[in-house]
C-alpha cells in the first residue's frame, strides 16, 4: 500500500532512507530469528540422541536419529492419540459447519423478531470461556453417561466450535451481496436452493477457513480432553502428550517428536489457506 | 437485511400464512439446532455453575446451599489470592508487550518492504500452532539442562550460571509471560496489519501537505483510525489470557508453590479433589469482571453491524 515515503527530496538527508531501511530489515530479522528459535529447538530436539540433548547440549544436532520418533510411535502408542484426535476434530468440524451455516444464514438473511437476542446470544456463548463451564459441564455428561467417550467429548467440544464458526460465518455470509440470491429466488428458486446454490459456493473461501479454525480448535484442546478422557487409548493428542510431561522422567526427545508430528497437519492447513486466514481473523473475528 | 416486500412472493403460495411469517419461521428453525445446542451446552451450564457455586457440592452428593460460605472460604486461602495476582499480572503484562510488539511489527510492515507476504506467514508461526506445542517448546527451552535459553546465555557470555527458570519462584511467571507473547502476537500484529491496510493514503498525503511530521501523522491519522481494532483486540485478548489453562499446566501447572497460580488452573486443582462446590467458585469468582469485558467487546463489535 501506499505510505509515508521517505523524504528523499532532502539533498541533506539522502542517507535516511537507507538508514530507515536498515532498521526496519534489521528488525523484521530479529522477530524472525525470536519466531524461529523455539521451532528450530523442537526439531533439533526430536532429532538428537539423549546424549546429545542432556550431558553435551548443542546448538546443532551432532547426530541425526530417527530414535525419538520410533519410541513414540512403538512405545506410546501416538499413532491412537492421532487417529482420536482426526475422529473428533474431524466430526466437529463437519457438525459445526453444517448447524452454523444454517444459523448464520438465519441470522444474516432472515428478518425475524428475535433476532438481535439470538445474535447476541451466539456473540456471548463465543466470549465465554471454557475454564467457567467444565465443571457443570462434567457432571451433564456424567448424567447422560457420556464420560470418558470420544462422543461425550465430541459434545462437549461443539460449546466452543459453534459459537466461533457461526460467528465467523455470519461474516463471510454478510460480505455476499443479498441480490443475488433474490435474483435466484425470483428466478424460482427457493430459500434452501439459494442457499446452497449461491450462498454456500460463493463463501467457498469462508468455509474453508472456517473449517480449519474449527478443526485446529478441536485438534488442540486440552482442558476439557483432560477431564473426561480417562482411558488411554481413548487420549487424543494433546492429551498424549500432556501425559509424558506429568511422568517421572521427561523424555523430551519423543515429547518433541510429538510436537513436531502434531503441529504439522495443523501449520500446513495454515500456511495452505493463509490468505483466507487472515482475512477471516480479521474480518470475521474481529472488524475493524 | 433482505428486501422482503410482499410483492416478493414466489408463485405457488396458497396456504395462510404471510411472507413475512413464514420468513420468521424459517428464520427460526435455521437456527434453531445451533441455539438448542448453545442453551444446552453454554446458558445452561453457565446458570448451573453459578448455582453450584453456592453449595456445598461434592462428586456423589449434590449437598446443600451455603451462601457465600465457598467464596468466603476461597478469599482466605492464599492459593486464591496468588490466583487473583498472577491473573492480573499476566493480562495486563502480556497485553502490554503483545500491544508494543504488535503494532509496532505491524507498522513495520506496512512500510514499502519486499516480501512482505513471506514475513506475514513467518509472524503467523506461533499463533498457527497448537498451544500446547508452543508451551511445550518453552517448557524446554527454559529447562537447566537441555533447555536452549541456558546454552545461549552461557555460550554467549551474557549470564554464566544456569537458571532453573520454571524452577523458582522469581522467573516462572515473567517465563510464562514470554511464551504467552510469543504465541499470542502474531494475531494483534495481523489484525492491526488488516486495519492499517484500510486507512485512505489520501490522509496521510494531506497531513504531510499540512506539514506534519512522521510521529504527528502517527498520532493524528494512524492511532485514530486504529483505535476501535486496538481495542476489540485488547478486551479479546484479556478475555482468552485470563482464562488460558494450557500455558500455566503445561509450562508450570501453577507451581513452584503457586507462584504462576491462575484461576482455571485453581479451579482444576479443586475439581479434582472432588470438592466442586469450592471449584465452582473459583472459576464463578471471576464471573464479575468477564462480564464487564464481555459487555463491552459486544457492543464494540455490534456497533459495526
Amino acid at each position: 500500500m501506499a505510505t509515508v515515503s521517505p523524504s528523499s527530496s532532502y539533498p541533506r538527508r539522502r542517507w535516511a532512507p537507507i538508514a530507515k531501511s536498515v532498521a526496519l530489515y534489521g528488525i523484521i530479522a530479529i522477530v524472525i530469528v525470536i519466531i524461529l528459535f523455539p521451532v528450530y529447538w523442537m526439531v533439533t530436539i526430536s532429532l538428537k540422541i539423549p546424549r546429545d540433548i542432556y550431558r553435551t547440549p548443542s546448538l546443532w544436532p551432532d547426530l541425526v536419529t530417527m530414535d525419538n520418533y520410533r519410541i513414540l510411535i512403538n512405545e506410546k502408542k501416538f499413532l491412537i492419540n492421532i487417529r482420536n484426535s482426526l475422529i473428533v476434530a474431524g466430526t466437529v468440524t463437519a457438525t459445526s459447519i453444517v448447524v452454523s451455516s444454517f444459523a448464520a444464514y438465519s441470522v444474516v438473511r432472515f428478518k425475524y423478531r428475535f433476532k438481535g437476542l439470538i445474535g447476541r446470544v451466539i456473540l456471548f456463548a463465543y466470549l465465554t470461556p471454557v475454564s467457567l463451564l467444565f465443571i457443570p459441564l462434567s457432571i451433564i455428561i456424567a448424567r447422560l453417561q457420556l464420560g470418558n467417550s470420544l462422543f461425550g467429548l465430541i459434545i462437549v467440544y461443539l460449546t466452543f466450535s459453534i459459537p466461533l464458526s457461526t460467528w465467523l460465518l455470519s461474516g463471510y455470509f454478510r460480505g455476499v451481496p443479498a441480490e443475488l440470491e433474490e435474483q435466484a429466488m425470483v428466478d424460482g428458486s427457493t430459500r434452501m436452493g439459494a442457499l446452497f446454490k449461491i450462498l454456500l459456493p460463493l463463501s467457498a473461501p469462508g468455509l474453508v477457513a472456517v473449517a480449519i479454525f474449527t478443526f485446529t480448535g478441536a485438534w488442540n484442546e486440552l482442558l476439557l480432553a483432560l477431564i473426561f478422557i480417562t482411558s488411554e487409548d481413548l487420549r487424543t493428542v494433546p492429551l498424549g502428550l500432556n501425559y509424558l510431561i506429568t511422568g517421572d522422567v521427561f523424555l523430551w526427545g519423543p515429547i518433541m517428536a510429538g510436537a513436531v508430528l502434531s503441529s504439522l497437519p495443523v501449520i500446513t492447513l495454515y500456511f495452505l489457506a493463509q490468505r483466507f486466514m487472515v482475512h477471516g481473523m480479521t474480518s470475521g473475528g474481529v472488524k475493524g | 437485511m433482505t428486501a422482503g416486500p410482499a410483492t416478493a412472493n414466489p408463485t405457488g403460495f396458497r396456504r395462510r400464512l404471510t411472507f413475512s411469517q413464514r420468513q420468521a419461521l424459517w428464520g427460526y428453525l435455521l437456527v434453531l439446532p445451533a441455539i438448542a445446542l448453545l442453551i444446552l451446552l453454554v446458558a445452561y451450564p453457565f446458570l448451573y455453575a453459578i448455582f453450584i457455586s453456592f453449595t456445598s457440592r461434592i462428586v456423589g452428593d449434590a449437598g446443600e446451599w451455603v451462601g457465600l460460605d465457598n467464596f468466603r472460604y476461597l478469599s482466605r486461602t492464599s492459593s486464591f489470592e496468588k490466583a487473583v495476582r498472577n491473573t492480573i499480572m499476566l493480562v495486563v503484562v502480556s497485553d502490554i508487550a503483545k500491544l508494543i510488539i504488535g503494532l509496532g511489527l505491524a507498522l513495520i510492515l506496512n512500510e514499502q518492504i519486499k516480501g512482505r507476504g513471506l514475513y506475514r506467514a513467518f509472524i503467523l508461526l506461533p499463533w498457527a500452532m497448537p498451544g500446547f506445542v508452543a508451551f511445550l517448546i518453552w517448557r524446554l527451552l527454559f529447562q537447566p539442562i537441555g533447555g536452549g535459553i541456558n546454552l545461549i546465555l552461557t555460550e554467549t557470555g551474557i549470564y554464566p550460571e544456569i537458571i532453573d527458570w520454571l524452577g523458582q519462584r522469581s522467573t516462572a511467571l515473567p517465563a510464562v509471560i514470554i511464551a504467552s507473547v510469543w504465541r499470542g502476537f502474531p494475531f494483534w500484529c495481523i489484525s492491526f496489519l488488516a486495519a492499517l491496510q484500510t486507512v485512505p493514503p489520501d490522509l496521510y498525503e494531506a497531513a504531510k501537505i499540512d506539514g506534519a511530521n512522521a510521529i504527528q501523522r502517527f498520532w493524528s491519522v494512524t492511532l485514530p483510525h486504529l483505535k476501535h481494532v486496538i481495542l476489540v483486540v485488547t478486551l479479546l485478548s484479556s478475555i482468552w489470557t485470563a482464562n488460558s489453562f494450557e500455558n500455566i499446566w503445561i509450562m508450570t501447572q501453577g507451581g513452584p508453590s503457586d507462584a504462576t497460580m491462575v484461576f482455571p488452573v485453581l479451579a482444576y486443582f479443586g475439581m479434582q479433589t472432588q470438592r466442586l462446590g469450592e471449584a465452582a467458585a473459583v472459576s464463578v469468582a471471576m464471573v464479575p469482571a468477564l462480564l464487564i469485558l464481555v459487555f463491552v467487546v459486544t457492543a464494540l463489535l455490534k456497533e459495526d453491524d
